[in-house]
């Protein structure tokens, strides 16, 4: 008697498990096979309907492409823009809700790498879930995961007069310390206590370089090193930058140096500046605001 | 334990001033070496005129990393790492085992969840963090003794499994908490949890002084009874010991001095546990040459334990905690199995 429950059990179990792919199969019959930025071939709709964003940053790209109406599912994080916040959360970043991303019955799920979520990845495409995943380590590879985004959703258009403009202001930031003399020395503080700084791999290196400064943490290799203060004093920082919440623009910042930066030119001649850190943490497209706001603290004239 | 050498005055002497050198030659290391090398005779000149107080003919740079991130470190470690082993001492006393210690028996942990509740709830007041991690540490030690009591008094091993279970319920509230919350004031916590010593607070730097200072004075004070509590609390009471009250103020004590330890620097482990442990096989385990032998040698040991973590991978840092564990776990096993 039990061993047939177990095979009636057994039975619809297996049933259970291939009516996911199999329902896949019948809503979308035009599919294209897209290799994403890590390598992976993903078997995705040609005009996505249902898309989940696990990252802020690919959230804001999303709704540049004008994909916005599109988005079902978001994360707690995703602030921006506004109409955004009202979309289902289906979580932290680092820790997506499963079995709500199934019950959205999403067409395209989009990762990014910074959130480390391989095996999650991992699991979703077992479970046929189409996931894209984007890789986002420096400005110009924003710039080029806005325009496979937009290959992928059918927003080719969009996306390049997109990449066009945030090209031209990227530019023009270059253009603006192409005769410079010497670039600033720049100390980035993403925490005080542990003293925590950004390292090469960090995005933000790459902002600063592109925005013509030098960051003095730049020999360290990971992201977000604890640094040793008595270097930093001994680098001796022009500028120090730090991110700061969604409100704060450049204005002079609170924020309480670890003690001995005192000494520092940059704090001798107060250019300690916090900058909204959604600007310069997210790999999206206001990415080149950020770039924007960090050049002119690096070259603008007037004193304070 | 077995090590009862009689405490003559020159013993006792002679083993506090070689451990004051010692102290001396770890804090020259701690001052001199850094992730920046700056010149041996620079700083001998640069100190010497620092202590006349003439100008130190440094650069002002090299001067701010001598004076205000060296120096401030260093007298953190010796206070952090003078707590946590005379805090160690007096928590073997009062249990009657050699391998109680606060970061073993899980009191650091409480300690690091009552500072973590306290960030949370009242991220302003000054006091509230290293409050918190009193009175975290002082619950800790009551719910850690309560479950270490069998029917036949503490045995080790309930103590130890009793400090196992405390500890990882301790923890998984702590990450609780931390997913929870996000206060910007927790964004390093991770570290601190670790054990850090870079913290530059210094109203909290003067009061975990003085409470440190204070603290391990009054232990030394009773180390006369520590003696007799060692021996048997049945011994003690015939012996004119109110154990009750030392018993409490015991208890009391070692949680101030890991709480107040703990809200500055994290939880930092094992310096409790070795360094007793090293004073009583090497010299005696009399309580009055015990406390203020551990506060010295525990002094020393954090501050190369910190050095190291300071210049390992510079200009990157280590958490120091990650340093005393790694040097203090497999002890901690090698004198599980002795005493067994």
């Amino acid at each position: 008697m039990k061993s047939k429950i177990f095979i009636v059990l057994f039975l619809f179990i297996l049933l259970a498990c291939q009516a996911v792919p199999q329902n896949n199969d019948s809503i979308a019959v035009n599919k294209q096979a897209i290799v994403d930025e890590i390598g992976r071939q993903v078997k995705i709709p040609k005009s996505p309907q249902r898309i989940i964003s696990l990252a802020p940053s690919i959230t804001e790209m999303l709704f540049a492409l004008e994909l916005g109406d599109k988005v079902v599912g978001v994360t707690s994080y995703c602030n921006y823009p506004q109409a955004a916040t009202k979309i289902p959360k289906v979580s932290d970043t680092l820790h997506p809700n499963l079995e709500m991303i199934i019950s959205l019955k999403p067409d395209l799920v989009l990762v990014t790498t910074a959130s480390q979520l391989e095996q999650f990845t991992a699991k979703m495409s077992e479970l046929g879930i189409a996931v894209f995943v984007i890789k986002s380590d420096s400005v110009i590879g924003v710039l080029g995961s806005i325009k496979l985004l937009g290959q992928i959703t059918n927003k080719e258009q969009v996306a390049k007069n997109l990449i066009d403009s945030l090209n031209a202001r990227l530019e023009k930031v270059k253009k603006q310390h192409l005769n410079q003399p010497a670039k600033p020395k720049v100390f980035f503080i993403v925490g005080t206590e542990p003293l925590i700084t950004v390292g090469r791999k960090a995005f933000v290196t790459d902002l600063i370089n592109l925005a013509g400064g030098q960051s003095i943490s730049e020999d360290v290799e990971t992201e977000w090193p604890a640094y040793s203060i008595e270097t930093a004093i001994s680098r001796a920082p022009e500028i120090i930058l730090s991110p700061g919440s969604h409100s704060t623009e450049n204005e002079p910042s609170k924020l309480t140096l670890p003690k001995g930066l005192e000494v520092t030119p940059a704090a001798r001649t107060g250019k300690i500046y916090k900058i909204d850190g959604d600007l310069l943490l997210r790999p999206g497209p206001r990415i080149i605001d950020g770039l924007e706001q960090i050049a002119k603290l690096l070259y603008s004239e007037e004193k304070r | 334990m077995k090590k009862f050498v009689y405490l003559t005055p020159k013993l006792f002497f002679t083993t506090l001033s070689l451990l004051f050198l010692l102290l001396l030659a770890c804090f020259s290391i701690a001052i001199l070496f850094g992730s920046e090398k700056i010149p041996v005779l620079k700083i001998l000149v640069a100190s010497s005129n620092y202590l006349l107080g003439s100008p130190s003919g440094l650069s002002i740079e090299l001067e701010t990393i001598l004076f205000s991130v060296r120096l401030p470190r260093a007298i953190l470690a010796i206070i952090a790492g003078a707590a946590l082993s005379v805090a160690g001492a007096a928590l073997q006393a009062l249990l009657r085992n050699p391998l109680a210690e606060p970061y073993v028996l899980g009191v650091s942990s409480g300690a690091a969840l009552g500072a973590v509740l306290a960030i949370i709830l009242a991220e302003t007041l000054p006091v509230s963090q290293p409050l918190g991690a009193f009175f975290g540490a002082a619950i800790t030690i009551l719910v850690v003794y309560l479950l270490g009591q069998g029917k036949r008094g503490t045995s080790t091993d309930r103590l130890i499994l009793a400090g196992v279970i405390t500890t990882s319920f301790l923890w998984a509230a702590i990450i609780f908490l931390l997913t929870v919350a996000s206060s910007a004031k927790l964004r390093g916590i991770a570290f601190w949890l670790m054990g850090d010593l870079s913290s530059s607070n210094n109203t909290l730097l003067g009061i975990t002084l003085v409470i440190n200072f204070l603290g391990i004075t009054i232990i030394f004070l009773l180390s006369r009874s520590l003696n007799l509590l060692m021996v048997g609390e049945e011994s003690a009471l015939s012996l004119g010991v109110s154990v009750e009250k030392i018993k409490i103020a015991l208890y009391l004590l070692a949680s101030l001095l890991t709480g107040a330890t703990v809200a500055l620097v994290g939880s930092i482990g094992y310096i409790g546990l070795i360094v007793p442990h090293i004073i009583r096989m090497a010299v005696s385990s009399d309580h009055r040459l015990l406390i203020p032998a551990s506060a010295l040698l525990g002094a020393s040991l954090l501050l190369l334990a910190d050095t190291l973590a300071r210049i390992v991978i510079a200009p990157r840092e280590l958490p120091v905690g990650a340093i005393t564990a790694l040097i203090g776990a497999p002890l901690f096993v090698y004198l599980l199995r002795r005493s067994a």
